[in-house]
């Protein structure tokens, strides 16, 4: 279903509800939020904790049914799919580096980033070669049999990266990639992130850190799950960053 | 990387667990397999052993008279009742319902005949049924293959000179004690014929000494009696053995009764009988017990498998969210329980037969075996699977249905 915006992703007048057991009424988290990313931007959601940056953010993932609104990226109307095709949908267009990394700690690093391959009818020679090809685009490419705990803070973060871009995802989301780690660690991913950017990557990312808030194309704060009016705002084709090595 | 490359790592991370739960499912199916092979091999038992008692039905005419007795059964014999068995019944028997669940139909012809010079008990058979009924027999010779030859019970045999004792077992075979029976490698046949009813035959082979009505018996082929006593087309007795273990008999009893509204159909009441009904019992109890045994099984299953979800709800969220359907992750879960419940079915159809080997000779005497049988491996690994996929069932529905987002929330 083409929509009338031309945008690559489309929040539309969003709330989303958490039903609680406690009040009758449920937590409201998110109020009647909309937003447009266009291909090749890159986003940065700022705000307060618990003031709905995950809620948003998963939203986006194809994994979490808002209470009202919708979304549509490349004019498909995403929560009208089925479960089971919005889960094709996540595996086409979506790549996902959570907070935790949440990598599995039994598998190593290639194993790791060929996962979201594994529902695919395809070779294993060429789903390690695709695994290779991330993990050497995040500098990884030499620890491919290393397990995660073998592996740095900074470089789970990067394995969890490489993870999210194995399916060639237009979309790549991440919340706060870089909060776990020191600031060195920190801004070593964000330059990852910054250089997958400047090759064309759509990125949306939760961040806390305000120095990485000047790197981006743009800014949203978010408060009480509704955007601020504030929101630093720059065009995608004339943004001027500064050069990715920090 | 496929989704069952993630079920096997899952398998190895979770060793323990693993070994755990494929040792639950062995013990259910081990003892399911041991107790059904154990009553499955005394039920082969009591078969055979029914098949050595020989006939379980007997068929006489209806008479007043009771002139003769053969093994404990009365035969009407001299008088000409007008009930006389013929070959026709024979036959009949043959056209009951049940006829298929018929092993021997035997029936005979008895009678007084003068064998060289003195009065004896002849009958006429037909010797190929007579003798798969007649399992105890020892023939030292061969059975009659025409009508002017005779088989002769050992008593006989002695009595008209026609065997003698080898050297070195004369003793027992000379007292002929009942104790004492001689076997058919411990005499000689001498005598090459005989006078039977005036005529001459040959002796084609003598049974060694049963303790029976048989050793002071001639048999000879039915045709052949029926015309030397005069009595063509006409028969004592048709003794009937029915094939099975669990025949119902009392209805192929009926049934005979039925197309022979003339005769005397009778079952023999055995001890055997009573032997079946524990064998009965024994497997009903084993199925009582196997079933409770995998029961409990099934519900270990069933919370191990809870457990696992709860443990891995973040993986499976983790999962769902890169783009694993809810069938990918049942598929991923159901290849671990399957492999387990199938090692575990192996295992414990393994361990089951060994068990009932072992049991064996507890129950039975010797000879009673336990077959390696394939339908037993195959529905030992089948209920094992089974029991595995479906107690595994609502757990993994569970886990699929995990909401993705709510279980990559959290640390
Ligand atoms: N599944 C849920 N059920 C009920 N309440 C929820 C659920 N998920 C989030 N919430 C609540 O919604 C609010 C927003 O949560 P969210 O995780 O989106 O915040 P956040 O901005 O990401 O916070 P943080 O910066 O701490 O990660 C919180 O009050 C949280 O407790
Ligand atoms: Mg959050």
């Amino acid at each position: 279903m083409r929509e009338e915006s031309l945008a690559f992703v489309a929040v539309e007048n969003v709330s989303k509800t958490y039903s609680d057991q406690d009040s009758s009424g449920g937590v409201q988290v998110l109020r009647d939020v909309s937003v447009e990313i266009a291909e090749g931007e890159f986003v940065c959601l700022m705000g307060p904790s618990g003031s709905g940056k995950s809620t948003l953010l998963t939203i986006l993932g194809a994994m979490n049914h808002p209470s009202e609104g919708r979304l549509v990226i490349d004019g498909i109307d995403v929560y009208a799919l089925s479960d089971e095709r919005r889960a094709d949908f996540r595996l086409q267009y979506l790549g996902f580096v959570f907070q935790q990394h949440h990598l599995m700690p039994y598998l190593n690093a290639i194993e790791n980033v060929m996962l979201p391959l594994a529902t695919l009818k395809l070779a294993g020679i060429e789903k390690r070669r695709r695994a290779l090809d991330v993990l050497e685009k995040v500098g990884l490419g030499d620890k491919a049999s290393r397990l995660p705990s073998q592996l740095s803070g900074g470089e789970q973060g990067r394995l969890a990266i490489a993870r999210a871009l194995v399916n060639d995802p237009p979309l790549l989301l991440a919340d706060e990639p870089t909060g776990t780690l020191d600031t060195k660690t920190g801004d070593e991913i964000m330059k990852v992130f910054l250089d997958l950017n400047s090759l064309g990557q759509t990125i949306f990312m939760v961040s806390h850190n305000p120095a990485n808030a000047a790197l981006v194309h743009r800014v949203l704060h978010i408060r009480d799950g509704e955007f601020e009016a504030t929101s630093d705002k720059k065009d995608a084709r004339t943004v001027t960053r500064l050069s990715p090595a920090l | 990387m496929r989704i069952s490359t993630i079920a096997f790592a899952n398998l190895r991370r979770r060793k323990g667990k693993a070994l755990f739960l494929a040792s639950g499912i062995s013990i259910g199916i081990g003892t399911a397999v041991a107790l059904l092979s154990l009553s499955g091999s005394l039920r082969e038992e009591i078969g055979s052993q029914l098949d050595r008692f020989g006939a379980n039905i007997v068929v006489t005419p209806h008479s007043d008279s009771l002139a003769l007795d053969y093994g404990g059964i009365s035969v009407s014999g001299v008088s000409f009742d007008q009930h006389q068995l013929s070959n026709e019944d024979a036959a009949g028997i043959l056209r009951i319902p049940y006829r298929k669940r018929l092993s021997v139909v035997a029936p005979k012809l008895l009678g007084t005949v003068e064998v060289a010079g003195r009065k004896t008990l002849i009958a006429g058979v037909d010797f190929a049924s007579e003798l798969r009924l007649k399992k105890w027999w020892r023939l030292n010779g061969r059975a009659p293959e025409s009508a002017t030859e005779v088989l002769l019970g050992y008593d006989i045999a002695r009595a008209v000179s026609a065997i003698e004792a080898l050297p070195g077992t004369s003793g027992a075979a000379d007292q002929g004690t009942a104790h004492h029976s001689a076997a058919p490698d411990v005499f000689r046949v001498t005598r090459e014929r005989v006078t039977v009813g005036g005529r001459e035959h040959r002796i084609a082979g003598v049974i060694g000494q049963t303790g029976g009505p048989e050793d002071r018996m001639v048999f000879a082929q039915l045709g052949q009696v029926q015309d030397l006593l005069g009595r063509p087309g006409q028969l004592s007795v048709i003794e009937v053995s029915a094939l099975c273990k669990d025949c119902p008999v009392e209805d192929m009893v009926a049934q005979i009764r039925k197309e022979l509204p003339h005769a005397n159909v009778s079952a023999i009441q055995q001890s055997v009988r009573a032997r079946t009904e524990a064998v009965d019992r024994l497997t009903q109890f084993s199925m009582v017990v196997s079933v409770v045994v995998l029961a409990i099984g099934a519900l270990m299953i069933f919370t191990t498998m809870m457990s696992a979800v709860v443990e891995r709800t973040k993986e499976i969220g983790v999962l769902r969210a890169i783009g694993f359907r809810r069938t990918h992750i049942i598929k991923g879960l159901m290849i671990e329980v399957v492999i387990i419940s199938a090692v575990g079915g192996v295992a414990g159809w393994f361990g089951g037969l060994v068990a009932s080997r072992l049991a064996l000779p507890y129950f039975t005497e010797a000879g009673a075996q336990i077959e390696l049988r394939v339908s037993l491996a195959a529905f030992a690994i089948a209920v094992a699977m089974l029991t595995g996929i479906i107690s595994s069932i609502y757990p993994v529905m569970r886990a699929s249905r995990l909401d993705p987002s709510e279980a990559v929330r959290y640390v």
